[in-house]
């Protein structure tokens, strides 16, 4: 036992050894990922998104890597609310990601906080190129002369349906149809197969912007709210009314089948929605699903824009030239618009989008919705998202519940909303 | 107590005159320099836990209190509002509403799990056949039931057309959909969760029971009490000091309550259906996190420590008049 002791500890010095030597090994290849070296550098990549978007993201990296053998990426993601608390922390604490997902709810907000890099510098120095992208989508990520990200993809809101149930009501919505057209089709859509119309459209922050819109106003101005208690007033008083009489989904079912959206679980005939968001149900739902136009106050103006997803450098990425050259691979090259599709929305460059041809009904649909919003000209440009609109987004979508829910009334939570908003913008 | 004299020993041998003869210190010849070697080896292993202590609790607690006073969104230097956020927060209908949810939770939940605790404590402490068996099986909902499995399963037990809602109609005749959904009836679905992990109290409750000397309910059977009276006059007393130490114990838990909350809630800025499961720290999570007021949020976390401080006070004030020390202890 003594002899076999010794020859143990001295066996576990050698393995402690073996080890250490290896762990410096490690330690070398970790120092020369990060920063010099050999010359390669690793950057941080984190995004929001599903399963599926993480295939897709991979394969694209797979390619980016190939053609800049020198910069590795590692990536992160999370889905949407966990991605942005996530994001939030690291960023306070000095250590973001380099290269981001980004939205426009979100600019504002951490330009103030000086956490996005502008990356002009990198365009002047041709390490990206702002030049070939679709109509009014190059200037979508600038803030007060800054490029603060740059667009991957552009969605517009839209009109889901579930094509079965509006044909078995007989409904077919026609562009430039009005909101009472609107929700005359609701209640036929009751009546005729005992489903509730609409999912919830009292409580989408987004199609509210677009109806203020339609009557000359915005959800947010620069640094405040768009519209009075009044307007907000009206807007819910009509949403309740819709609850109760039936005309929306009973907002219990909706809690119930969270995270699962109402219209894939079929207990509401539409819902309003980004166009690319079809991707999601046709996946997640049984029924064929499409994608009708945004009703009219006056039987033209639907008060929408181009949205999009950004990517976006962190203000203090030791890498500014190699995430340039990232986002600008991502953007322009048409490999990678193949790869995505419209899984992040159209893409925003000329080039992507002539390279991704849509063959699946969902991918055509989109691609044509997109287009007759251009054909016929109701595309406006985006009101600005003040610092804080992301909270006030998400108190417009649980008061409307709880209004719905019938906890809180109509007045209650209009003036509990205005409190809110003035916290979170600081008007 | 040994190690206060131990620290005084070395303390003492220096201010010793020069040349005076060795052995004249306190503690004899070699006492001195072993104290010292003693407190240095002590010092060195309690190390970890003390740099632990203040880096992960002191520190941070410190910050914590003085975050409190100030509005602080973790980006920008925090500016300093003295009570400013404690005004903030009794003025918000959305505080009190979630220092209003937690209350309702900690006074219907802990007593219901404390009654499942005993209950079945007393069940099992009788002696039979595959007994082993049973306090595992009723132990273990608590070892796994904090995890976020368990309550993502349990979202599905009580949604609609689930067993909960199937049972309901089918048996009852009741007609009122899942829990999940129903801002009147999460919270139950919630409680209902709490009180299924009852194995810890359970087990600190068995070995309560295990304590009372069997002859006090041979001498009262003699003297012809019933199975109740005996509960009540024997089993109860003789366990009050464990029953003390678990109701403190679970209301303490009770008002931590987070994980499943925030989960059967449904997560994302709504802590179930109209603020329904919004316990108090789940808002003080979104107060934190989702809506970046650390200020705000440690104001919360203090005011919560506070809370559960006059609470456990109150417990043991009230321990004078129902729990039973045996008189050699006292």
């Amino acid at each position: 036992m003594p002899t076999s002791g010794s020859v143990d500890r001295r066996g576990l010095l050698k393995i402690a050894g073996g080890s250490l030597a290896a762990l410096g090994l490690t330690a070398a290849g970790c120092g020369s990922g990060s920063g010099s070296g050999d010359g390669t550098v690793t950057i941080r990549y984190a995004w929001w998104g599903s399963d599926d978007r993480a295939k897709r993201i991979n394969e694209t990296i797979a390619l980016f890597e190939k053609k800049y053998p020198k910069i590795k990426v590692k990536t992160d993601f999370q889905p949407y609310l966990d991605f942005w608390k996530k994001f939030n922390t690291q960023a306070s604490g000095g250590n973001p990601p380099d290269v981001f997902q980004n939205a426009i709810g979100f600019l504002r907000k951490y330009d103030a906080k000086n956490v996005l890099l502008d990356l002009n510098a990198q365009v002047k120095a041709g390490h990206l190129s702002m030049d070939g992208f679709r109509a009014g989508l190059e200037t979508f990520g600038e803030v007060d002369g800054k490029l603060l990200g740059v667009p991957v993809g552009s969605n517009s809101m839209a009109l889901v349906i579930d094509e079965k149930v509006f044909r078995k009501a007989g409904v077919s919505p026609k562009p430039g149809w009005t909101w009472d057209d609107f929700d005359a089709a609701l209640a036929k859509i009751r009546d005729t197969t005992g489903r509730a119309g609409d999912s919830g459209g009292y409580g989408v922050m987004y199609l509210y912007d677009l109806y203020l819109r339609q009557h000359g106003k915005a959800f947010f101005t620069t640094d405040a709210l768009g519209f009075t208690e009044a307007d907000l007033k009206e807007w819910w008083t009509k949403g309740y009314a819709g609850v109760k009489s039936g005309l929306y989904s009973d907002p219990k079912k909706v809690a119930q089948v969270r995270p699962k959206s109402a219209l894939a679980a079929e207990i509401a005939g539409c819902e309003f929605t980004w166009d690319n968001f079809t991707v999601r149900y046709t996946s997640e739902g049984k029924s064929e699903y499409g994608l009708a136009p945004i009703p009219t106050t006056d039987g033209k103006k639907t008060g929408q824009y181009l949205g999009s997803l950004m990517l976006s450098g962190s203000k203090r990425t030791k890498h500014p030239k190699e995430v340039a050259q990232f986002i600008d691979f991502m953007v322009h090259d048409p490999e990678v618009a193949k790869i995505m599709g419209y899984d992040r929305g159209v893409p925003a460059t000329v080039a992507q989008n002539e390279a991704f041809q849509p063959t699946d009904q969902v991918g055509k649909d989109i691609a044509a919705y997109e287009k007759q919003l251009v054909d016929t000209g109701v595309l406006e440009p985006i009101t600005p998202h003040p610092a804080g609109a992301d909270v006030a987004e998400s108190a417009f979508l649980r008061l409307a519940e709880e209004l719905a829910l019938g906890t809180r009334s109509v007045d209650d939570a209009v003036k509990q909303f205005f409190t809110e908003s003035k916290t979170a913008i600081g008007f | 107590m040994g190690s206060t004299v131990a620290t005084r020993r070395p303390a003492a041998a220096e201010h010793l005159p020069e040349g005076s003869p060795p052995g004249s210190g306190p503690g004899g010849p070699a006492a001195p320099r072993r104290g010292h070697r003693d407190n240095l080896a002590g010092y060195l292993f309690m190390s970890p836990w003390i740099t632990g202590f203040l880096l992960l609790t002191a520190g941070p607690m410190a910050a914590s209190l003085y975050f409190a006073f100030t509005d602080y969104n973790l980006f920008d230097a925090p500016r300093w509002v003295g009570l400013g956020n404690f005004t903030e927060m009794f003025a918000d209908a959305r505080w009190r509403h979630s220092v209003s949810v937690t209350l309702w939770y900690v006074i219907i939940g802990t007593p219901l799990k404390l009654a499942a605790a005993l209950g079945v404590a007393l069940l099992l402490s009788q002696q039979r056949r595959g007994q082993a068996f049973y306090r595992a099986a009723f132990y273990a909902p608590s070892l796994i039931g904090a995890s976020v499995s368990i309550a993502i399963v349990w979202k599905a037990i009580f949604s609609d057309d689930a067993i909960v809602d199937r049972v309901q109609r089918g048996l009852f005749g009741m007609d009122v959909g899942g829990w999940i959904g129903d801002p009147d009836w999460i919270i139950y679905s919630l409680v209902a969760l709490t009180v299924w992990q009852f194995g810890a109290p359970m087990v600190i409750f068995l070995a309560g029971l295990k304590q009372v000397p069997r002859s006090l309910y041979e001498a009262a059977e003699v003297d012809g009490a019933g199975p109740l009276r005996r509960f009540w006059n024997i089993t109860l007393p003789m366990i009050s000091p464990v029953l003390f130490f678990n109701v403190l114990l679970e209301t303490i838990h009770s008002f931590q309550i987070f994980g499943s909350a925030y989960i059967l809630g449904g997560a994302g800025g709504t802590c179930g259906p109209a603020d329904a499961t919004l316990v108090y720290t789940c808002y003080l999570y979104v107060q934190g996190f989702e809506n970046s007021r650390m200020g705000l949020a440690s104001a919360m976390a203090w005011m919560l420590l506070l809370a559960v401080g006059l609470v456990t006070a109150v417990l043991f004030w009230s321990q004078k008049r129902w729990v039973h020390y045996e008189e050699a202890s006292r």
